[in-house]
């Protein structure tokens, strides 16, 4: 019975208070991390390098033991249940590599096989995946002749080609470019539809944006920010932003109108609507080349998380 | 997973990380026999053919204690570069299956060197009855070793020290014991240091199944294979307990 209800919670993952310190490096990783990520959804983990993404996708992957807190995995304790976890799950650890002479197929088919599935079913799926992942035409190239963008694709396919439950991505799509992107981005849309949860990491904002049901923002361990990247830009003051090029206004200038953060040879302005179509017309009447637009889920991020950097 | 699972599991990983390499890279194939044939030749031209079955005995010790040793820089590269280690961690594949897989690729590497080194042992006089005791004396050196050199690994923060402590390693292991060498000429201490080391006992118990073995303070063949069996235990028990699978 137990059993049972454990199978039919609808979070995914639900962290409690969770926190991880590497003694080795006396690194506190992470720092009181409350999060649930509900059965069926993307959820994407924000943050700059060494902000903690890996440490907590790692702790829920069963690969690293938390210091402090509570996470349970589909219902299993992951500190004291990790076997129940482990048949349930798959990973795309980052920044991993393929193995040599190993070809696409060999490694999404004979994972499967070793993952215990039967031998016609892993061939089934990993045929479907290749597919998904077109990679057919690489299909029997030894994977040290393939490109890095089709190598890091076949290291998706070899979590996607499983029947998991939940899917963990670290980063999976750092170094493509941008067409292979998307393409994985079709690929996890499926996995979602199909039922199955993701969690993913990942330093493009762009991706998070268009993929996730859900964000959460780390910066040094700590949570900062979570919702739906909607609901998130929702509760922003500072709900447009002007890009001015040139120098025919100062910064002086431009701060009555709102907060100016300078990105190389122009001005950014983050303000309110009536304000910000005011600066937009007046750079119009100046002649300057002007920008406005919505404020995105990178303006946020960078507002949250980019203050050591200013 | 059942044991039957991890173990067809620990198969299709050994398959996957060796058959698969040995099929379009040939000089797989060929990079273990290098140290043990060239001790084979060096220790049969120097003593003028006398020691060619010692050097057959101790060429088959060192090609299965490499490669299990060798785990300490293969198993870090599956961990560290690959990160083969992290994807089957957050699989149903354990920690044992995971290993004895590892291990099974290197018993695959070194299939073509026993293809040559069985053989000749017959050849030079081992009895076809008493292949099955030289196969078990090698499974066990074959598994203390890979048990050990996978331990290693798993403290092993970077490749190149991976690579160097599986070398230091089979020397260990592999060639300063007497595998190469006769046993009997070891001063006494010296020999207490090498009953430690079941490659010892390996080559001991092969040369007793050829009818050839000394007679040595405190060793029979018994006390060989009670050594070895309780330095393999040994040699899991501390790796499954010790060993980082779930990183602390």
């Amino acid at each position: 019975m137990d059993r049972v209800w454990k199978d039919l919670t609808l979070s995914a993952i639900e962290a409690v208070s969770l926190s991880k310190i590497y003694h080795r490096s006396k690194t506190q990783a992470l720092s009181e991390i409350t999060l649930t990520i509900r059965r069926g959804e993307i959820f994407t983990l924000l943050g700059r390098n060494g902000a903690g993404k890996t440490t907590f996708l790692r702790i829920a992957a069963t690969q690293l033991m938390p210091t402090k807190g509570q996470i349970s995995v589909l219902g299993h304790d992951a500190r004291d249940e990790p076997l129940e976890i482990r048949t349930k799950i798959a990973v795309v650890p980052q920044e991993g590599s393929t193995i040599g002479p190993l070809t696409p197929w060999d490694h999404i088919y004979l994972t499967l096989l070793a993952r215990g599935m039967p031998r016609n079913d892993a061939c089934k799926r990993a045929e479907k995946t290749i597919e998904q992942l077109e990679l057919t035409e690489y299909r029997n190239q030894p994977a040290d002749s393939l490109s890095g963008g089709l190598r890091q694709r076949v290291r998706v396919a070899m979590a996607v080609a499983t029947d998991a439950d939940l899917i963990f991505l670290d980063e999976p799509t750092l170094g493509l470019d941008a067409v292979s992107r998307r393409g994985i981005w079709g690929v996890l849309s499926e996995i979602q539809k199909e039922g199955r949860s993701i969690l993913l990491t990942t330093h493009y904002i762009d991706e998070a944006e268009i993929l996730s049901s859900n964000v959460a923002i780390i910066d040094h361990g700590k949570l900062v920010l979570s919702g739906s990247p909607s609901e998130l830009l929702r509760n922003v003051e500072e709900r447009v932003r002007v890009d001015i090029v040139g120098s025919t206004f100062s910064p002086e200038e431009l701060s009555n109108y709102g907060r100016v953060v300078k990105l190389a040879e122009r001005f950014r302005v983050l303000t309110d609507d009536q304000r910000g179509r005011q600066l937009a017309d007046e750079a119009i009447r100046r002649g300057t080349d002007v920008a406005l637009a919505r404020v995105s889920l990178e303006d946020l991020f960078v507002d949250l998380v980019g203050k050591d950097d200013e | 997973m059942s044991g039957v699972r991890q173990f067809r599991a620990a198969v299709i990983i050994g398959y996957m990380l060796s058959i698969t390499w040995l099929r379009r890279n040939l000089l797989s194939l060929v990079w273990l026999f290098a140290t043990p044939l060239s001790l084979l030749f060096i220790i049969t031209v120097t003593t003028g053919g006398r020691s060619f079955t010692l050097g057959v005995i101790g060429s088959l010790l060192l090609v299965l204690s490499t490669v299990g040793t060798g785990l300490a820089g293969d198993a870090t590269w599956y961990r560290l570069e690959t990160k083969l280690q992290d994807f089957f961690v957050a699989s149903p594949v354990n920690q044992l299956g995971y290993l004895l897989g590892i291990a099974f690729a290197g018993l695959f590497f070194a299939s073509p060197a026993l293809v040559v080194l069985l053989p000749l042992l017959v050849y030079v006089g081992l009895p076809l009855l008493s292949l099955p005791v030289v196969l078990l004396s090698l499974a066990g050196v074959w598994l203390f070793s890979s048990a050990i050199g996978y331990l290693v690994s798993t403290f092993t923060s970077n490749l190149r020290n991976g690579w160097q402590s599986g070398l230091l390693l089979s020397v260990l292991v592999g060639i300063l014991p007497p595998v190469f060498y006769q046993a009997e000429i070891l001063p006494h201490n010296i020999l207490l240091i090498a009953y430690a080391i079941p490659t010892t006992h390996a080559a001991l118990l092969i040369r007793a199944s050829m009818g050839t073995a000394p007679t040595l303070p405190y060793w029979s063949p018994l006390t060989g294979w009670l050594l070895i069996a309780a330095s393999l235990a040994i040699a899991l028990a501390v790796t499954s307990r010790v060993a980082r699978w779930r990183q602390p």
